[in-house]
């Protein structure tokens, strides 16, 4: 009778305590289909923010391929990364998640984690939804995975009140552009916005690009080393330029698109994105312009311009997948993203969605022409953890502006140390 | 003789199992799981690869890591004199007020934010242009210190910005402390004389030792694992002047996928942690030769 109770009690005990952590590992992931391809898709996002422009395309969706989205939105983008990295490792892998090009998209397509969409991106070239160009940051040993979410040229936003004030005009060449700093300086504005982190890296992405697209393209592949003569040079560009006094204060916490509005500076080099910061802060395109940075060589044919492009990725294992396929080929249509634009704003990949934002049709047009070539965003472009060192060391140049080697030693150690591992 | 389990005994151990196991799955096994992720090359997919040491050798030979020490040991030693000492001071300052609570109270309220949140707000206080930069401009002062640009300026007033977030509970402690002394030594070195400083050197400190322990130990283990008013108010920067070990382990794991080397700084963090709060608290908490 003992024998058998205590057994009794400590298999119960074992069992609930079981039971308790099935119910912490299980759950209901949703949406499981097993191959279908209509039905509600699980999304999952670090752009927690724009869930109701993603949510708000589920009218179109449904109507054109019987697809809606349940977007699960997270606001901390390393806590995402952690999350969708430790997902393909359950059953509950996500139909559709947006992630990053470059290296952190390369780290999943070698481990065979995300479905390819060659087909995809076939349809969407011979459609004429998207250039042939695009494809290369989706392209691994000649097969594409996931598709773009968005791209996002990183060009100059200039308060227009500022330069009607000091009659700058908007600067087409290297020269001109460094007038205007000068009369803006001169007349107590402050020329550029900078900051002490994160977005530390565009005005040397800018710097290097523009006086040598080869020697960015170096850098990216380790071939370049940041503390070659070249890039030293580029920053006592840099260094002269702060010296003068042109950026603004790194350790503001200020919202730069409020700095911007209320004049704090006159010009920042960010995203197209950032147009929805600015009518988010009451600025309208009476109040603000946008221009393509000029090159610092003058001699190049084609002015260099960052892209940033965000994927749209569905995940191998995932029960969705074919859902998750469905929605990817319709996203890349024009329908879906001129209805995409009108929620959301900025400048479309599909050259056929129409662009809600005249300000934006217009450059994008502009930089879709011949005159321009497009390259990597730093933060794209090179490996992670060189990106980390990266934009620490121009968050402490920033700070504390002086002799940049100091800074680049730091910055080529961890890019000794990364290609050192890659060979 | 083989000891025999009685039913009771075997009932026990059935209802304590599901907690042991519980403990085991969820604290044991990922200790032991990031043990072993420190002596592997890992970025959160695939296999680790197993390297040995190469991660503590990394770690060790790292000049940043020697600054997030550094600024850990600044934290630990800062946030003994700041929250701790004032804690203890308005402790004894109120404890034999009438409305003593009152005053306490509002040193307390600053304890139910988040960490996360203490250091957005301070951080528009100190950033270049905010709060405190408006009001010594008011006085005149028109160039003030850059207190979130330049170390080791930035840790110091982080380091206020969250002593005045600790300063309520240990306050809090102090005054239970002080509250549970019997009254019969404080009348009668009352009545021998002693006052204010005395009283305080001979009678309240000694009495107040095992908690003061307590206080101080639990202070030591909070500061050595500062995350969050960092990350909150300056990310460890300008470039990696303000990070701390904890943060340092975060931006490896998490930010640069580096499991294998986040892992062996938590490893390392851990092991400090454990060393200084039982090496300290044994050596205050153990019983006393009374000759």
């Amino acid at each position: 009778m003992i024998s058998r109770r205590k057994i009794a009690i400590t298999v119960t005990g074992l069992v609930l305590a079981g039971a308790a952590l099935a119910g912490c590992s299980g759950g209901s992931g949703g949406g499981g289909d097993g191959g279908e391809t209509t039905g509600t898709l699980n999304f999952y996002t670090d752009k927690a923010a724009w869930k109701p422009d993603f949510e708000s395309l589920n009218e179109t969706s449904s109507a054109d391929v019987d697809i809606d989205l349940k977007t699960t939105g997270y606001s901390d983008a390393n806590q995402y990364d952690a999350f969708i990295k430790q997902s393909f490792r359950t059953s509950k892998s996500p139909g559709l998640f947006t992630w990053h090009t470059g290296q952190s998209l390369k780290e999943l397509v070698d481990e065979g984690l995300i479905a390819e969409t060659t087909d995809i991106w076939k349809k969407a070239i011979d459609e004429g939804w998207v250039s042939e160009d695009l494809a290369k940051g989706y392209t691994f040993d000649d097969k594409q995975y996931c598709v773009p979410m968005n791209i996002a040229y990183w060009i100059m936003f200039y308060n227009k009140a500022a330069f009607a004030d000091n009659d700058v005009e908007v600067p087409t060449t290297w020269d001109e552009l460094n007038t205007a700093a000068e009369t803006l300086k001169d007349a107590g504005v402050t020329p550029y916005y900078q900051t002490s982190t994160l977005f530390t890296f565009q005005w040397f992405q800018h710097l290097v690009a523009s006086t040598d697209p080869d020697l960015y393209e170096g850098l990216t592949t380790g071939d370049v080393k940041y503390t070659d003569p070249e890039i030293v040079d580029v920053m006592n560009l840099w260094l002269d330029e702060q010296k003068d006094g042109w950026f603004s204060d790194p350790g503001s916490t200020t919202d730069p698109a409020v700095a911007l509005k209320q004049g704090d500076f006159a010009m920042i080099n960010f995203g197209t994105f950032f147009a929805g910061n600015l009518a988010g802060a009451g600025m309208s395109t009476d109040d603000y312009g946008m221009f393509a940075i000029p090159a610092v060589n003058g001699d190049l044919e084609k002015t260099p311009v960052a892209v940033e492009s965000g994927p749209i990725c569905v995940a191998e294992s995932s029960s969705q997948k074919d859902l998750g396929l469905a929605y990817s080929e319709w996203w890349m249509s024009d329908g879906a993203q001129t209805a995409w634009n009108a929620a959301h704003g900025d400048v479309a990949f599909n050259p056929k969605a129409e662009v809600a934002d005249p300000a934006l049709a217009e450059l994008g047009s502009e930089i879709a022409g011949d005159d321009y070539q497009l390259y990597d965003r730093f933060f794209e472009a090179m490996p992670t953890e060189i990106v980390t060192t990266a934009i620490e060391q121009f968050g402490a140049f920033n700070a504390n502006p002086g002799d940049p080697m100091p800074f680049l030693e730091k910055i080529q150690a961890t890019a000794d140390k990364y290609w050192a591992e890659q060979e | 003789m083989a000891h025999q389990k009685t039913p009771y005994q075997w009932s026990a151990r059935g209802f304590i199992a599901p907690g042991v196991l519980l403990i085991a799955v969820l604290l044991y096994l990922p200790l032991l799981w990031t043990v072993y992720l420190s002596f592997t090359d890992y970025n959160g997919l695939g296999s680790p690869d197993w390297i040995g040491l190469d991660n503590y050798v990394e770690m060790f030979t790292d000049g940043d890591f020697l600054t997030s020490a550094l600024n850990t040991v600044l934290w630990v030693v800062g946030t003994l004199i700041i929250p701790v000492g004032i804690g203890l001071a308005v402790a004894l300052l109120t404890w034999n007020l009438g409305g003593g609570l009152w005053l306490r109270l509002p040193f307390l309220i600053p304890y139910a934010l988040s960490g996360i949140g203490v250091g957005v707000v301070w951080s528009f206080i100190l950033s270049s242009g905010g709060a405190l930069d408006q009001a010594l401009a008011v006085f005149g002062i028109l160039d003030p210190p850059r207190w979130l640009l330049d170390a080791p300026l930035n840790t110091v007033v982080m380091i206020i910005a969250a002593a005045w977030q600790g300063v309520g509970v240990n306050a809090l402690l102090f005054t239970i402390g002080l509250q549970a002394i019997p009254k019969e030594p404080l009348e009668a070195a009352r009545i021998d004389g002693a006052n204010g400083i005395r009283l305080f050197t001979s009678i309240l400190w000694p009495m107040l030792r095992p908690l003061t322990a307590v206080v101080v130990g639990l202070s030591i283990v909070a500061s050595l694992k500062t995350f969050d008013i960092v990350w909150g108010m300056t990310k460890g920067g300008p470039g990696t002047v303000s990070e701390t070990l904890a943060l340092t382990m975060y931006k490896e794991t998490f930010v640069n996928s580096d499991y294998g080397l986040g892992s062996a700084i938590a490893v390392f963090l851990t092991v400090i942690t454990l060393v200084a709060s039982v090496t300290y608290l044994r050596q205050q908490l153990s019983p006393k030769k009374e000759f």
